[in-house]
C-alpha cells in the first residue's frame, strides 16, 4: 500500500512538473524574447505582466475546431501529437533533481540510453504527422525532421557516451554521484555539442528548418489545429525542459554546487536548468535560421568530429588519472 | 543468469509472467500486421510497435540495457526505413496496390522455418532455466558489458569489423560513382560551355 | 588582424542581451496616452467663425471628402442710404474621414485660417458612414489643437509678426506725425 502511494505520488509530481515547467519556459520565452527585441510582450492576461498568457492560449486552443484534412490518414494524423509528446513525459521520470532516492521519478540502471532512446521516439511523432497530413509542406517538414534526427542523434550519443565513460556508469544518478567540479572544463566541448545537437533535435531556432514558417508554412504541423497543435507546441517546450535538465545532469553537475549540495541540491538543478532554458531562448532570438544543407554540414563536419575528439580526450584523461 | 531454486509451474503464473505473455501476443500481432498490411507507412509504424513490444519483453526479463538500446537503434532505423519508403515509392495514403508480393507463400514457409529453428534452439539451450527476477538484475549495463567484453568479445569485434566494412564499402561506392560521373562529364562537356571542361 | 572564429556569434548574443536590459519602446497606448508632437496629423478641426464659405478647401481636396452647404444672406446697410451687403452663411461643413487621406491640402489652401490639424486620433467608428463628421464635431476638435511649437532658435520671424509690426510702426508713425505738426 505504501509503495503504491509512493509510486502514485512520484507520478503525480512528475506529471505536474511536466504540465507546468514547459508553460513557465514558454512564458519566459514570451517575455525574454520581447525584451530582447525592445518590446514588452504579453501584458494583459492575468493582470500582472501577462503571466496567464499561456493559460489564455490554452483556452483558445481548446475552443478551436479539431480539423482533420479529408485526404489525411486519419488515425495516424490523430495519434501523432501523443507520440510527439509522451516521450518527454517518460524522460522527466528519469531525470534526478537532487541526491537521494526521493529526488528522481525512477532510478534507471541505463538512464543515459533510456533518455536518448526515448527522445528519438518523439521525432517519430513529427514524421508521422508530416506523412499523414496529405500536404506537401507537411511531408517536406517531416522529411527534414527525419534528416535532422539522423544527423544530430549521433553527436548527442557520442558526447553522452563521453560522460558515461568519465563516470564509469550509464545511470544518471550514478553519473552525478561521480561528478567533480573539474569535469565541467574537461567535458565542455561535449557539453556544447550535446546542447547544440539537442537544440537541433528539438527543432529550435536556429535549427528550425523542419518548421521553417517562411519556407514550408509550419512543416509537419501545417494541417494541425486546436488541441492537437497545442500538444505539438507543448512537446517543443517540454523538450526544452528535458534537454536543459539533461545537459545539467550530464555536464553541469546537477545538484552539485559551491554550497548547500545536501539539502538544497534540487535548487541547484533547477537553477542550472533555468539558465540553460534562458540560453535556448537567447539563441533563438539572436540567430537566423540555418539553411537545410548548412544544417547537415554543421553536424557532419563539425559536431561529429568534435564529439569524437571529446571521446578521445575523455579516454586519455581517464587512463592517465586511473 | 542464475537459475532460481524454487520450482516453477505453468499453472500458477505470476504477474510478470502474465504481462510477458500479453506483451508477447501484442508484439506477435504487430509483427503479423507489419508484413500483411498493404499500407507502406503503416507497416513501418507497426514495426515500431513490434520492436517496442520486444523492448518491453527485455525489460520484463530485467535486461534493461538491451531494452533501451533496442529502442534507440530501431527507432533510428525505422526512421531511415520510412525515409527510404517515402523516397523510393509513392507511399500514398491508403493502400498501395503493388505492395503485395507473389512470393507470399514461399515467404511464409521461410518465416515459419526460421521461427521453428530459433524456437528450437532457444528451447534446447535453456529448457527449464528460470531467471530470478527479484535478485540482482541479470541484464544490467554492468553485467551485460562484462559478459560482452569477456565471453563474447570475439563475435562482438567480428560484428564491428563487418559494420566497418559495410561503412567503408558504402563510402567507396559513393565516391566511385561520383568519380565516374566527373570523368564522364569532362569529355562530354558541351561546346557552349567552354569553361566547364577546363575546371 | 583576423577576427577570432565565433566572435560574430558572440557579438550577436551581446546585442540581444544588451537590448534586453534597456527600456522597451512599446507604447502602452490604451493605458497611457501617447505623447504626440504638436503638428501631428490626427484629425482636421474647423474654426467655423473664420470660415467664409469660399469653397477653396472643398475644391482642392484630392478625393472630394469635404461637403459644404451654404446660403446667402443680405446684411442691411450699415449707414442710412448705403447699399445692402450679402454674405455667405455656412449651413453644413462635413469631412468624410473614411475618404480623407490626411494630405492637409485643405489646411494649406484655407486663406482665412479656418482649418487646423489636431493630434486627436480616437474617433474610430463601427460603421463607415459614421466617419463623416459634421461641423459641430469639427468645431469641438478645435479645442484640442495645440499651440504651434516654438520656432528654432535663430529662425526667421513669423510672417504674421512682421506684418503686424509693420502695421504697428506705421500707426505709431502716423500718430507721431500730427503731434509734430502741432509743435511746429
Amino acid at each position: 500500500m505504501n509503495d503504491a502511494v509512493d509510486v502514485a505520488l512520484r507520478l503525480l509530481i512528475v506529471f505536474v512538473v511536466f504540465l507546468t515547467f514547459p508553460l513557465i519556459v514558454g512564458q519566459t520565452e514570451h517575455k525574454v524574447m520581447a525584451h530582447m527585441q525592445g518590446r514588452l510582450g504579453p501584458m494583459y492576461a492575468g493582470g500582472f505582466h501577462g503571466w496567464a498568457q499561456l493559460v489564455a492560449d490554452g483556452v483558445k486552443f481548446a475552443q478551436k475546431e479539431d480539423v482533420v484534412p479529408s485526404g489525411a490518414d486519419r488515425r495516424i494524423f490523430q495519434i501523432a501529437p501523443a507520440v510527439a509528446l509522451l516521450p518527454y513525459l517518460l524522460i522527466l521520470l528519469a531525470i534526478p533533481i537532487g541526491p537521494g532516492e526521493g529526488a528522481v521519478g525512477q532510478v534507471l540502471d541505463a538512464g543515459v540510453f533510456f533518455v536518448l532512446a526515448v527522445m528519438g521516439v518523439g521525432v517519430l511523432g513529427s514524421l508521422m504527422a508530416g506523412w499523414a497530413s496529405a500536404n506537401k509542406f507537411s511531408l517536406l517538414g517531416g522529411l527534414r525532421t527525419a534528416a535532422q534526427l539522423l544527423a544530430y542523434e549521433l553527436p548527442m550519443l557520442l558526447t553522452a557516451a563521453s560522460v558515461a565513460m568519465a563516470a564509469g556508469t550509464v545511470s544518471l544518478p550514478g553519473i552525478l554521484h561521480a561528478f567533480h567540479w573539474w569535469w565541467v572544463p574537461w567535458q565542455i566541448v561535449g557539453a556544447v555539442v550535446f546542447f547544440v545537437s539537442g537544440l537541433a533535435e528539438l527543432q529550435r531556432p536556429p535549427f528550425d528548418m523542419p518548421v521553417a514558417d517562411s519556407e514550408i508554412i509550419f512543416g509537419a504541423y501545417t494541417e494541425y489545429t486546436g488541441l492537437r497543435f497545442a500538444l505539438f507546441l507543448l512537446a517543443e517546450y517540454a523538450g526544452i525542459v528535458v534537454l536543459c535538465g539533461l545537459t545539467t545532469v550530464l555536464f553541469l553537475g546537477g545538484w552539485h554546487g559551491p554550497w548547500g549540495a545536501d539539502g538544497l541540491g534540487w535548487v541547484w538543478t533547477l537553477l542550472k536548468t533555468a539558465v540553460l532554458a534562458f540560453v535556448v531562448i537567447w539563441l533563438r532570438v539572436t540567430y537566423p535560421r540555418l539553411r537545410e544543407d548548412q544544417l547537415q554540414k554543421f553536424s557532419w563536419t563539425l559536431l561529429v568530429p568534435l564529439s569524437l575528439a571529446q571521446i578521445a580526450l575523455t579516454g586519455i584523461v581517464k587512463v592517465v588519472i586511473s | 543468469m542464475s537459475p532460481a531454486t524454487a520450482p516453477h509451474g505453468f499453472l500458477s503464473p505470476t504477474g510478470v509472467e502474465i504481462a510477458f505473455v500479453l506483451v508477447g501476443l501484442v508484439t506477435f500481432g504487430a509483427a503479423l500486421v507489419t508484413v500483411t498490411t498493404r499500407q507502406l507507412v503503416h507497416a513501418a509504424l507497426w514495426l515500431v510497435m513490434a520492436l517496442g513490444g520486444l523492448a518491453v519483453e527485455y525489460l520484463l526479463l530485467t535486461a534493461e540495457f538491451i531494452a533501451w538500446v533496442q529502442v534507440l537503434i530501431y527507432v533510428g532505423s525505422v526512421v531511415v526505413l520510412l525515409l527510404f519508403g517515402l523516397m523510393l515509392t509513392r507511399a500514398p495514403i491508403g493502400r498501395s496496390p503493388d505492395a503485395d508480393s507473389g512470393n507470399r507463400w514461399a515467404a511464409l514457409v521461410v518465416a515459419v522455418a526460421a521461427a521453428a529453428a530459433l524456437v528450437w534452439v532457444v528451447v534446447d539451450a535453456f529448457r527449464a532455466t528460470w531467471i530470478d527476477l527479484d535478485g540482482t538484475a541479470a541484464g544490467s549495463a554492468k553485467v551485460t558489458g562484462a559478459s560482452l567484453f569477456q565471453h563474447w568479445v570475439l563475435p562482438f569485434e567480428a560484428l564491428s569489423v563487418l559494420l566497418l566494412a559495410a561503412l567503408v564499402g558504402a563510402i567507396a561506392l559513393s565516391r566511385k560513382a561520383k568519380a565516374d560521373r566527373a570523368a564522364a562529364d569532362i569529355p562530354g562537356a558541351r561546346s557552349d560551355r567552354p569553361t566547364e571542361g577546363a575546371r | 588582424m583576423a577576427p577570432i572564429p565565433g566572435s560574430g556569434l558572440a557579438k550577436g548574443l551581446a546585442v540581444t542581451l544588451r537590448t534586453m536590459t534597456r527600456k522597451t519602446v512599446t507604447e502602452q497606448y490604451p493605458d497611457a496616452q501617447p505623447e504626440l508632437p504638436p503638428r501631428t496629423r490626427g484629425v482636421i478641426g474647423l474654426f467655423e467663425e473664420n470660415c467664409t464659405v469660399c469653397m477653396l478647401c472643398a475644391r482642392e481636396c484630392p478625393d472630394w471628402c469635404i461637403y459644404i452647404d451654404s446660403h446667402k444672406e443680405t446684411v442691411p446697410a450699415a449707414v442710412p442710404g448705403g447699399r445692402e451687403r450679402s454674405r455667405n452663411v455656412l449651413d453644413r461643413f462635413a469631412i468624410d474621414f473614411s475618404l480623407c487621406m490626411y494630405c492637409g491640402i485643405c489646411i494649406e489652401v484655407c486663406p482665412f485660417d479656418a482649418l487646423f490639424w489636431s493630434p486627436e486620433f480616437e474617433y474610430a467608428e463601427t460603421d463607415i458612414h459614421e466617419l463623416t463628421h459634421e461641423r459641430d464635431k469639427l468645431r469641438e476638435w478645435m479645442w484640442t489643437v495645440p499651440a504651434p511649437p516654438a520656432l528654432d532658435p535663430g529662425a526667421e520671424e513669423p510672417k504674421e509678426l512682421t506684418a503686424a509690426r509693420k502695421a504697428a510702426e506705421k500707426l505709431a508713425a502716423a500718430q507721431a506725425e500730427p503731434t509734430r505738426e502741432e509743435e511746429a
